[in-house]
This record gives structure tokens, sequence and C-alpha cells, in this order.
């Protein structure tokens, strides 16, 4: 008897769920193009009361944005409205602080319902995340191509993150090319400068930390292991990735990717690169002083200038490259993000205007942003600018800004693919396994390009 | 035991202890010192905690924040108990046949993890136009399997004989739960506060799927968004950190002695 109830409230429970999520998605707003008149009447309805909580702006003056960090995106954000404002007194942005991977999570979502509504009218998106979500929803991003931004006042490498097709989806934003900073003043206890570090390979590198850590004890380099961050940087450096034109695995047999993790292994094997546990001790080995000079995405200035007291002694330059590598060059790229608009915008041409009055063409804009926020742009002509080049006390008088912009310019461009971390990620645990285990190399390959391969068929 | 043996015991539970609070200690010290301090592992109590304060008022709503989390967490608290405790005390002293098996059902419904029910719920509420309101956070978990079965244990104990003595001297159904119930319950109740205030304080999944507008935003957020930059201020985030563990603290410290009590779940006397 028990049974039997238990049976019919287990039943009812279900049918009832299913009923709920019928009626969910035909209020959802998933009208198709042929949708009878009155329901597409409903669906907009829907629509507008969304937007009172949520969502793009209905105002014809304002914009809704996502995008995450105070001391950095959302500063830049609501500089450029004070910019925009100048001409436009009644614009009115409203910038919602969301995490990247959340921005990334509600665009699943929301595409993946097929209601659009709840999206705002411009986010922000990691730049090694666009061509995936290029892929599966492109009914999110707004082509910009003839929208009247200069994209080739942009770092082709930078560029490329965000085109499709040969179509750009986004206004390119912060920068992530590569830099080496060292500490100067260990270096000299090595009876070497910085310009010994200049246009070198990694071959010389190698050499050279040999001396520093013979002089210092400190190593060169340090690496969050299990993090491949300075493998995608070599491989970069050589226009090189994890994906061949075609969008298929290209892990077995990457002749660039078997040198660099050469490198690595080598590095590590010499004492010049240490690996610690995680990002803080990664950050702590910086400002403690532990380490003698970093490799990464220029993002990472803001945390070498935290340690004030190390003002004065540290000093940057390119990155080494890849000996014996055809195209290999000594300018790389990790990280950064571009502005992309939201197709389900009520306000399409104010959202590409304001792009394009601010981050797309507004040299003043970014001069404004830079001394606060250290957010460094791609748009060249940005860096000739007086702010730009002007001296940097931290870092011995070097006008560094002007010098990562010139240095991402020169970035190779490379094949992102939609499964960047499926393949990054299966690409780090074959270098920890390598690494901290010893592992034999080609079957840790053959294994991560198995994973990535059985991810894209699933 | 003799001295010696005490001795010993006594050290083993200092050192024991001692470990159990570092971290604590860490994050209260911390929450003192400059970024640079923490990243170098100074221990002691630093002259940063009003320039880590400041640094997180500028940057985030720090008192919106905890004005949410405390309005959603009390108003899911109060709602959770009334519910709940009646579920629970109805379960165990009224007799049904279907009772059992419907018990049954709200066991299973404990096995689903949250995920799993996440996006239908995300759907219904937002077919309700819910989204950024404190009730679709509140509603979910309003009643929880977890709380009807605690509550229903706690009614197990709880004398027959008073209830039959107390419809004999005339007293309604509702007048024996409110009048004999409850106040016998205190500790039952103390503990069920601790454990939904908390779980609701701490409750970060559902928040971000449903709170899509700054001014929602609840603490766990809050200290996730001081996590979200390129440069990390360590000093600050241990504040948040902080301000975010003390409310929770107070109240487990405040109600220790009835949970405690509670989970036992006997009536004394």
């Amino acid at each position: 008897m028990n049974r039997k109830i238990a049976a019919a409230v287990l039943a009812g429970v279900m049918a009832a769920s299913a009923l709920a999520g019928c009626g969910s998605a035909g209020a959802g707003g998933t009208a198709p193009a042929s949708a009878a008149p009155e329901d597409t009447a409903a669906a907009e309805t829907e629509e507008s009361v969304a937007e009172e909580t949520a969502g793009a702006s209905a105002d014809a003056n304002s914009l809704t944005v996502w995008t995450w960090d105070p001391a950095f995106n959302i500063y830049a954000m609501k500089e450029a409205e004070k910019f925009y404002q100048k001409d436009h007194p009644d614009f009115k942005l409203n910038v919602v602080e969301v995490l990247s991977d959340d921005i990334e999570t509600k665009i699943t979502t929301a595409a993946s319902s097929g209601d659009l509504s709840t999206l705002p009218d411009i986010f922000l998106m990691q730049d090694n995340s666009y061509q995936k979500y290029m892929t599966n929803f492109p009914e999110v991003f707004t082509d910009l191509t003839d929208s009247g931004i200069d994209f080739s006042k942009f770092g082709e490498g930078k560029r490329a993150y965000s085109t499709k097709d040969g179509k750009n989806y986004g206004v390119p934003f912060d920068n992530g090319a590569v830099i080496a900073a060292y500490r100067t003043d260990y270096l000299e206890q090595a009876g070497l400068s910085v310009d010994d570090f200049t246009d070198i390979t990694w071959d010389q590198y190698i050499e050279l930390g040999k001396k520093v850590k013979e002089a210092t004890g400190n190593p060169l380099i340090t690496s969050q292991s299990g993090s491949p961050d300075l493998i995608m940087e070599m491989l970069q450096s050589c226009g090189a990735s994890l994906f061949k034109e075609d969008g298929t695995v290209n892990i077995v047999g990457n002749e660039q990717l078997l040198k660099a993790l050469d490198y690595y292994r080598q590095m590590v094997e010499a004492g010049v690169l240490v690996e610690v546990t995680d990002w803080d001790q990664y950050i702590a080995s910086i400002q403690n002083g532990t380490v003698s000079g970093v490799v990464n995405g220029c993002w990472i200035i803001g945390s070498i200038t935290a340690a004030t007291d190390q003002s004065g002694k540290w000093a940057i330059t390119n990155m080494p490259r890849l000996d014996g590598v055809t195209g290999a060059v000594n300018y790389s790229n990790n990280g950064g993000s571009s502005w992309a608009v939201c197709t389900a915008t009520k306000n399409k041409e104010l959202a590409i205007d304001f792009l394009n009055g601010t981050f797309g063409s507004n040299v003043e804009f970014y001069e404004a942003i830079l001394p606060s926020s250290g957010a460094i742009a791609t748009y060249l002509p940005a860096g000739d600018s007086d702010v730009y080049s002007k001296p940097q006390d931290f870092f011995g008088g070097d006008a560094i800004y002007s010098k990562i912009i010139d240095f991402a310019g020169k970035v190779p461009s490379n094949i992102t693919g939609a499964y960047y971390y499926d393949a990054r990620d299966a690409v780090g645990v074959a270098l920890s396994n390598v690494i901290q285990s010893g592992a034999d190399l080609e079957a840790e390959l053959q294994t991560a390009q198995d994973t990535v391969e059985f991810n894209m068929g699933g | 035991m003799t001295k010696g043996q005490k001795a010993a015991v006594y050290l083993f539970l200092i050192v024991i202890s001692a470990v159990c609070v570092f971290p604590l200690y860490w994050m209260a010290s911390s929450a003192t010192n400059n970024s640079l301090d923490v990243v170098r592992g100074r221990m002691l109590p630093g002259l940063y905690l009003a320039e880590n304060f400041r640094s997180i008022l500028l940057q985030q709503d720090l008192f919106r924040a905890l004005i949410n989390s405390f309005r959603n967490a009390i108003v899911q608290t109060f709602l959770a108990m009334a519910v709940c405790s009646v579920a629970g005390y109805g379960f165990e002293i009224y007799h049904d046949r279907a009772k059992d098996a419907l018990f049954s059902v709200l066991l299973l419904a404990m096995m689903l993890p949250f995920v799993a029910i996440m996006i239908p719920l995300f759907r219904m509420f937002s077919g309700w136009h819910m989204v950024n309101r404190y009730m679709a956070f509140v509603l979910p978990s309003v009643a929880t399997p977890f709380l009807i079965m605690m509550f229903r244990q706690a009614a197990r104990s709880f004398p027959v004989e008073i209830i039959e003595a107390s419809r004999v001297d005339g007293l309604s159904e509702t007048g024996i739960f409110l009048r004999m119930f409850v106040p016998t319950m205190k500790a039952t109740y103390g503990a069920a506060v601790t454990v939904t205030f908390m779980n609701s304080w701490n409750s970060y999944m559902w928040p971000k799927v449903i709170f899509q507008d700054n001014n929602s935003t609840t603490m766990p957020m809050l200290v996730a968004n001081l996590l979200g930059g390129y440069t990390v201020d360590y000093g600050m985030l241990m504040l948040g950190v902080l301000i975010c563990t003390l409310p929770t603290a107070i109240i487990f410290f405040g109600l220790q002695k009835s949970f405690t009590n509670g989970i036992m779940g006997a009536v004394k006397g």
C-alpha cells in the first residue's frame, strides 16, 4: 500500500515539474520568428517586465554593462561614462559587477534558453573565451566590422581574439602583452644588466639564469605548479597554439610545444625555474624578493609595484624567444579582454557610439585611466601620448607603458580555438605529471590530445 | 590520572586547539595588515585596519551587502522555523497512513544536490518575475528535509502524556503546539536557528544565480568580488572575510549551549 502511494506521489511530482518546465519555457520569450503575432507581443511584454530588474537598459540614453574588478575594468568604464557625458549630458551607464566566470555562465544560461533579454547591452569577455562563445552562441555577439570603429589601430594579435571569419565582434581593451621583468639589483650581483636579457633566446636565458642563481641563490623565474601559462606564452611567441587552422587539436607532434616543454624542463633541472604551489605563493615570491624575475602578461605590474620598497629595483624588457623555430619573436600575450555589444540591446547605435568614442578612439581617455588603474591600452596611438611616455621611477625611470604598447603591436596572432581552455588544462596536467612525477612526455601528450578530442566529440 | 598524565593531556589539547584557532587568528590579524605584509607572512596585528576598511568601502557597497545578507538570513530563518517545526511536529504527533510515504519522498528530496534543481528553479522564479527579489532567495530553503527531520526527532522525545493532559484540559491543538511544545523545545530551536542562519548567510551558489544587480549583492558574493581582479589586495580581502565571518561566529557562540543540547535532542526532566 505504502509503495503505491509513494509511486503515485513521485509520479505526481515529476508531472508537476515537467509542466512547470514547459510553462516557463513558453513564458521565457522563445517565440520563433514564425510565431503568431499574439505570441510575439506576449514575449515583448515579458521582456519589458524583465528589464525592470535585470538585463539591457530600456531607456534610450542609458546602457547596462557587465564587468569585473573595481580597480580596473569597472573604474575604466566609469571614467568612460564621464568622458562620453561631456558630449552627451543625458547619457547614463549602469555598471554591474559580475565576475568573469559568471558572465560566461549567464551568457550560456540565457542563450541556451533562447531568452537574451536578461543580458546587458555591453559586457566584457576574456580574450581566450571569445572564440568559444562566438562559435557556440553567435546570436549573442553584434558584428562591429562596419560600425565605424577603426580596428586597424589595435594590435593584430589582440584583434584576432575577437575576430571570426574576418568579422570583428569585440572592442579590444586591456593589454596582455607579455613582459619580462627583472630585479636589477640581483642582476648586478651577477655582473649583468637588463640589456643582457633583451632580445635573447631561451638558451641564453637559461645560461644567464644559472649565473644569477650562483650569485644570488635566487631562481630567475617562478611558476605556479601545473599552470601552463609560460608554455602558452612560448607557443604564441611563434604564432603557434594547441589547434590547427581547421580547428583540430595540435598537441601530439607539435614541434613548438615540444620545444617549449623541453625548455621548461631544462629550467627546472637547472634550478633557474622554481615551481610554487599556488597563485598566492607566486605573487609572494615576487613581493618577497625570493625570485629575480617574472615573465607574464603586463597586468602583473600591479602586483610587482605593490611592493613599494622595491621601487627602482625593477626593469622591464621583452621575453626570450624560442631558438630555431620559424616565426619565433620576443613577444607574446597572456590574458586581456575585449568589450562585446549584445545583440539583445535596444540601444545598439548608442552602445557602439559610446565604445567608439571612448575605448575605440580616445587617447585622452586612455591617458586618464592609466595612472590610477594601470590599465594599459591596446589602442596603439595611445603609446605615443605624454602619459604613456612618462618615465616610471619604479622601473628605473623607463617609459614602460609606451614600451608595452610597442610590444603589444608585435605579438603574433594565433588560433585560440573554441576549446582553448580544455586544451590548456590538458597540457597543464601533462606538464605537471612530467615535472612532478617524471612521467613520459610523449605518452602524456598523447593523453592530453585524446582528452581534448574526447571533449570536442562530446 | 597522575599529575604527569594530566599535564600531558592538557599539553596535547593546548597544541590541538592552537592549531584549530590559528587560522582564525591569522585571519583577524591579517585584516589589520596591508597586502604586502600579509603576503610576506606577517603574523602580528598591524596598523592598517582603518586603511583596509577605507579601501573596501571605496570598492564595494559593504553596508548594502551586510543589510542584504542580514535581511535574507533573518527572514529565511524565521520562516524556516515556523514551517519546519510545525511540519516536524505534525509528522510525529498525528497519524495518517500516507505519512510515512510522504516522509520518504521528503528524504528523497534531501538526496538531490542543489545544482540538479538549480536550473528548473531559476526558470520558475524568472517566470514569476522574481529575479533580483530577495524572496526568491528565501523561498527555496524555507522547508528543508533536514530541519523537518530534526524537529520530528525532537517531537519524538516530547512526552505524549503532556499532549493528552492538555487535550483533557481543553487546550486546542494549536495551543498545545504553541504553549507546550515550543517552550519545551528551546534547545532544538536554538540549534535549528544556528544551522539555518549559517547556511543562509554562507549561501553562495543560489544568490549568484538569482541576484543579477549590484543592489542585491550578499556578503559572500562581495568577498568573491574582492578576488576578481588582476591584483588582489590581501589585507582588504582578509578584512572582508572577517566581516563576513563575524555574524555567524557571534550567533554560533551565543547559541552554542542550545546548539549542543539541540543536537542531542532530548527533553530533560
